[in-house]
């Protein structure tokens, strides 16, 4: 194992290989990334792998967009002989009532304001996109055609390719300890494996960011939750875009290989680590989706597990250094849809890193917007 | 193949029951499951998988493996080692991976 690095990349998911990748792309040298499983084996491999714009917040219309213009080259950009599975048959949004009605104006707005092909659809209009949605209990929709689906797997091993061509070094199965800081400058990386001297950590660790934080002294504001989700055998092709709903608290598309993956959020749900499975969840799950989507209720099961949302106080991502300590950076808090922002946060993390001038404006995605009394845009778009 | 002798358990003569078997007229017995029905007819090959198209047959013969999976009176994707054979069901091999739903 390498004892130096001049950067060292905590988490091995999409975020971190992300961050390697555009590092590396943009010149720097030695770098090391540090994964306590596998790659994927955290949120990433977990997650629902839809690909959304339509947010309520800015900032995440704004990332999600140009994270799109990215995965639209992705396969191309990154040379990957393998398939990321990029569809874009949108995202369908559902509303229950008036009031949720308004909320998708005000968002189809600032969506269109920012260049995002969204629209406010009627429940009629919703039901020729998806002609089996129950929409006795819909209100009205909202459709963009952009949106989609992605392989997190392959995804993520696109990046660790490229990433590696480069000259990145991953180490799999090596868990950090311990971070030695001196007099305000960063030491080393203590990991089962070894000792990593390197004056540049950067935190990606998912669920565990908050822990890679304490070992420095930062205290960032995020907390971890389980998040429960479903796959069930596949069939042929049936439903083009993703069905999601925030008042019926539901998610769910069919993937390329046929199966449909869908999950849905349990108000009650403890802070914590804990990644199992329930049978609340599963029993939930199927009421919610053979209500909306009633064919659906036709499929089998195959499995379900849970993953960790890394919550921030807004939802909205923390992509920043920290004037406490120079030469920490952390890409953290996606609040359950950091596999779709990837792009941005590796470009956005690795251009603030090397000094470069940012594609956008990182203000609103720093760890001090949640210092002062300023008002916080919160974004209320998840499930 | 069917076992008509055994030195502690009775294999009495059940009734006839006549079903399809892609298209075809076939019969099995009473008691029988779609597969069991179709293995003593000789009809090994029952599904194929879905990225080489091999054949796939009777195997783990509790509903789990999904390699019996065939469509059923319509139904695609049915276990036919747990789904009990009735007269004149309509059983075909499953081109694919099954519409449950025709878009």
């Amino acid at each position: 194992m390498k004892n130096k690095a001049d950067y060292v990349i905590i988490g091995g998911g999409i975020s971190g290989c992300a961050i390697a990748y555009h590092l590396a792309d943009f010149g720097a040298k030695n770098i090391v990334v540090i994964e306590k499983e596998y790659l994927t084996s955290g949120a990433t491999g977990r997650c629902g792998a839809g690909i959304r714009q339509q947010w309520g917040a800015k900032m995440n219309c704004l990332l999600a967009k140009k994270s799109v213009e990215f995965f639209e080259k992705a396969q191309e950009i990154l040379a990957y002989d393998g398939d990321i599975e990029f569809k874009q048959e949108g995202y369908l949004i559902v509303g229950s009532d008036q009031e949720e009605d308004m909320v998708f104006k005000t968002n189809v707005a600032l969506q269109n304001a920012l260049g995002i092909p969204a629209k406010r659809l009627t429940k009629e209009e919703a039901k020729q996109i998806v002609p089996y949605l129950n929409i006795d209990n819909v209100y009205s929709a909202t459709f963009c055609p952009t949106d989609g689906h992605l392989n997190p797997f392959t995804t993520t091993d696109a990046y660790y390719k490229a990433a590696k061509r480069l000259g990145v070094t991953f180490y799999t199965y090596t868990e950090v300890k311990d971070i030695v800081v001196k007099d305000s400058v960063i030491q080393k990386v203590v990991t089962t494996r070894g000792d990593i001297e390197t004056g540049v950590v950067i935190n990606a660790a998912g669920g565990w960011s908050k822990a890679i934080g304490q070992m420095v002294g930062i205290d960032i504001p995020v907390y971890s939750e389980n998040h429960e989700i479903l796959v069930t055998e596949p069939v042929e092709k049936m439903q083009g875009p993703m069905v999601i709903s925030f008042s019926k608290n539901i998610y769910c598309q069919q993937t390329p290989h046929g199966a449909f993956i869908m999950g849905r959020s349990d108000p009650d749900m403890p802070e914590g680590l804990d990644v199992s499975s329930s049978h609340q969840f599963l029993d939930a799950m199927a009421k919610t989706v053979t209500e909306l989507l009633p064919p659906v209720g036709e499929l089998r099961v195959i499995r379900q597990w849970g993953g960790l949302y890394n919550m921030s106080p807004d939802h909205q991502p923390i992509i920043s250094g920290t004037k406490k300590l120079p030469g920490f950076y952390m890409a953290c808090g996606f609040s359950g849809h950091g596999f779709m922002l990837a792009p941005m946060t590796g470009v956005l993390l690795a251009e603030l890193i090397l000094g470069k001038a940012p594609t956008m404006p990182m203000e609103e995605l720093s760890l001090e917007r949640f210092d002062g009394k300023q008002v916080i845009t919160k974004e209320k778009s998840v499930v | 193949m069917r076992i008509r002798q055994h030195p502690i358990l009775m294999f009495t003569e059940k009734q006839k029951i006549q079903f399809y078997y892609n298209g075809k007229q076939v019969y099995g017995y009473d008691g029988d499951t779609i597969a069991s029905a179709l293995h003593a007819l000789g009809i090994k090959n029952l599904s194929h998988s879905i990225h080489l198209k091999r054949a796939r047959g009777f195997y783990c013969a509790i509903g789990n493996c999904a390699s019996c999976n065939m469509e059923v009176n319509g139904e695609p994707n049915v276990r036919t080692c747990i789904t009990p054979l009735k007269k004149d069901m309509d059983v075909k091999q499953q081109v694919g991976k099954g519409r449950p739903y025709d878009a």
